[in-house]
């Protein structure tokens, strides 16, 4: 059993997805340097789809990539400064050497699960100029451990130096993690990690599984500030890998008071699991689809949450938005014929 | 034009490869042809033979197949242009003919790299496997073929055990044909069956070398391989990360030796017998960092990321190399720290050379 879990905490990242990106360069000063007084090792930051996302089509961010990293770079001693890096929005020439140059340690290159060739050339980059760099892959509840095995082979054989499995949906049980990552570890020479979403109220139990599976590096952030029902709450999870004999190196009272600032400074409100959060995990859509699907089941009279499951069983994933239309019209026609075949 | 300085690493390895230059006689006067003739092995071809012509009047031509010839003009111009060397520009698996002057074959082509059998798996079997048919097919047609040898890969033994110090040539163990990550030792394998084939049949005089591992000037350093990544986190100033289990163990040789064993089989290895080339003296992770840590006037860090999971990952690649030793009276002439010393300074005024070229 591993005695050792690296903490990587994406508060000020995934928790931008939560304010729609509008976290100011203060905020990140104030929680940055909370988290490094927790002895927090990995303090990701940056817009919630990561480096070089701030835009009309995913939401423009308060400030640039380089005021953030730079404001969290000064609050930054001991701990760690990392982002997360999707190739399609962060390109290696505008935004990765610029990232190096401000002094960023920890590069997460994220992918969808079945996606893992597009990262090769950013982790290849990055590891060539010496910077610590893992793999990312997202969604990974839409396929089995063993093709998950196989993208997270591709990473390591890139150069990565670990590789973390997303909960992006907040649709995994205890069960489906610990055999996931048990699978990985199996077949990776490199650390496994886990990072949970809490759409069923499962974020910590599945964080633990997968830790009692072989990972050795967990996701968390304060009060689970991210995207959708948010994340893996990290003073419950440091609370908890303490109290089963890990050790994440963290001070406990100090993680606490960051989380307590985290509430009070960055949230509008806490995260919480709405109805609509339970349904898109069950469904195993990306909770981001949330308020397109309201709308357009508004517009199309459907219920909303009969949508998510269509989306559900239609795969989608980020990026297929259009889809939401077509399964809206689709639902609102079976509705119309349903009344004519009963009568 | 290369600088002096790193051209002078090249030339003091090929002198010292080369002291026994007269355990390549039958090569003199010959025309080599060589697939893949462009890539790491490839290079190092051109240099020691390129050497033998310059110093020992050997006259030995080489003729280079690759689908990147280009690219060889701008890694090794003082190579490209030079009168006993020519380029052929094709992709192995579309060959028709060799020049009928070729009496000898090197079959070298196919990527070990990892990165490549992960995304394109299937790409790496056939240049692999048909590459081998089709060259050998043309074999077959040559007037005056002296001898084929095929460059095939220590992977092809599967997983060395553990307590098994080093693999010797008659070793046979498993490989994993579920796994797609077999992909580039199952292609091996199934290019010396082939091979095999085309001795009974053809009666093609096949001899086979399995190399292990390797490191010195011209190879890259972003290569997927432990040696390549601390040498390259060396030059950065470190920290030396290792990941996976640092009691992990390799060997590794350095190719001026490698080249001169491998042209040494070509002349004299026995058709139908098989070769292992490489270094027999196995080192851990662990020690390797240490050893190019040692290497740097201010030694970086070595960081470890071992878990106890991670011992469940070690393995062993060493192997036995008596039988070229013995037969073919070779020997190694670069040891490891010398190895690693000599492959940092060509990086090193590699470097320097590449920011000079890049100011103008």
């Amino acid at each position: 059993m591993p005695s050792k879990v690296l903490i990587s905490d994406p508060t000020l990242r995934d928790g931008n997805h939560a304010v729609k990106h509008q976290l100011t360069e203060k905020q990140i000063a104030r929680y940055a340097a909370a988290a490094e007084a927790a002895g927090v090792p990995i303090v990701e930051v940056g817009h919630g789809n990561g480096l070089g996302a701030s835009s009309l089509q995913v939401g423009e961010s308060a400030v640039d990539d380089l005021t953030m990293l730079k404001a969290a770079r000064r609050e930054l001693l001991n701990s760690k400064l990392g982002i997360h890096v999707m190739p399609g929005f962060a390109t290696i020439n505008k935004d990765i050497k610029r990232a190096i140059e401000i002094g960023v340690d920890v590069f997460r290159i994220g992918a969808h699960c079945t996606e893992a060739d597009i990262t090769q050339r950013h982790i290849g980059f990055v590891r060539d100029k010496g910077k610590e760099v893992f793999g990312v892959l997202m969604m990974s509840h839409m396929v089995t451990k063993e093709i998950l095995a196989e993208e997270a082979s591709k990473m390591e054989s890139y150069g990565a130096e670990g590789v973390v499995i997303m909960d992006s949906a907040g649709a995994y049980l205890p069960r489906d993690v610990g055999g996931r990552i048990a699978e990985l570890v199996k077949r990776l020479q490199v650390p496994v990690g886990f990072h949970g979403h809490n759409n069923l109220g499962m974020a910590v139990a599945n964080s633990l599984a997968a830790v009692e599976a072989g990972a050795t590096i967990v996701d968390g952030t304060a009060r689970g500030f991210g995207a959708g029902a948010g994340n893996t709450p990290l003073e419950v999870l440091v609370a908890v890998l303490e109290k089963m004999g890990y050790s994440t190196g963290i001070n406990l009272y100090k993680m606490l008071d960051a989380a307590d600032l985290a509430e009070k400074e960055l949230m509008p409100s806490v995260p919480s699991i709405k109805s609509v959060s339970i349904v898109s995990g069950l469904a195993g859509v990306f909770s981001g689809f949330a308020k397109h699907v309201e709308r357009i089941s508004g517009e199309y009279g459907v219920d909303s949450r009969d949508l998510f499951f269509e989306l559900g069983r239609r795969k989608v994933v980020a990026g297929q938005e259009d889809l939401i239309l077509e399964a809206a019209m689709d639902l609102a026609s079976q509705k119309k014929k349903a009344p004519a075949e009963t009568s | 034009m290369k600088s002096s300085y790193v051209m002078d690493i090249i030339q003091e390895d090929c002198a010292n490869a080369s002291r026994q230059a007269e355990l390549l006689e039958a090569l003199r006067g010959e025309t080599i042809f060589i697939t893949g003739g462009t890539g790491f092995v490839g290079v190092w071809f051109c240099e020691l033979v390129a050497h033998l012509n310059d110093q020992h009047g050997f006259g030995t031509q080489l003729l280079l197949l690759s689908g990147r010839a280009q690219s060889f003009s701008a890694k090794a111009p003082h190579l490209a242009m030079r009168k006993d060397v020519t380029l052929i520009e094709r992709d192995v698996r579309s060959l028709l003919d060799i020049p009928k002057e070729a009496s000898w074959i090197i079959h070298a082509a196919g990527s070990p790299d990892n990165r490549l059998a992960a995304s394109d798996p299937l790409r790496v079997a056939q240049v692999i496997t048909r590459g081998t048919e089709t060259v050998l097919d043309a074999a077959t047609r040559l007037p005056n073929l002296k001898k084929f040898l095929n460059i095939s890969s220590g992977l092809v033994y599967g997983a060395q055990p553990l307590e098994r110090e080093r693999i010797p040539e008659g070793y046979s163990g498993g490989l994993d044909c579920a796994s797609v990550s077999g992909i580039y030792a199952e292609s091996k394998r199934f290019a010396e069956t082939l091979c095999v084939a085309y001795r009974s049949q053809h009666r093609l005089p096949v001899v086979t070398a399995r190399p292990f591992a390797f490191i010195g000037p011209y190879q890259l350093l972003d290569r997927p391989w432990a040696v390549n990544n601390f040498i390259r986190d060396g030059l950065l100033g470190g920290p030396i990360r290792i990941l996976g289990d640092g009691q992990t163990v390799r060997s590794y040789m350095y190719p001026s030796d490698m080249v001169f064993w491998l042209l040494r089989i070509l002349a004299a290895g026995i058709p139908g017998q098989s070769y292992n080339v490489g270094s027999p003296h196995g080192v851990t992770l662990q020690q390797l960092a240490e050893k190019v840590a040692a290497c740097f006037p201010a030694p970086p860090k070595i960081l470890s990321r071992l878990s106890p999971e991670q011992a469940l990952h070690r393995s062993r690649f060493v192997p036995d190399v008596r039988l070229a030793e013995e037969t073919l009276g070779l020997r190694l002439t670069v040891d490891l720290e010398n190895a690693l010393r000599r492959t940092i300074l060509w990086n090193q005024a590699q470097n320097k050379l590449m920011r000079v070229e890049k100011a103008r």
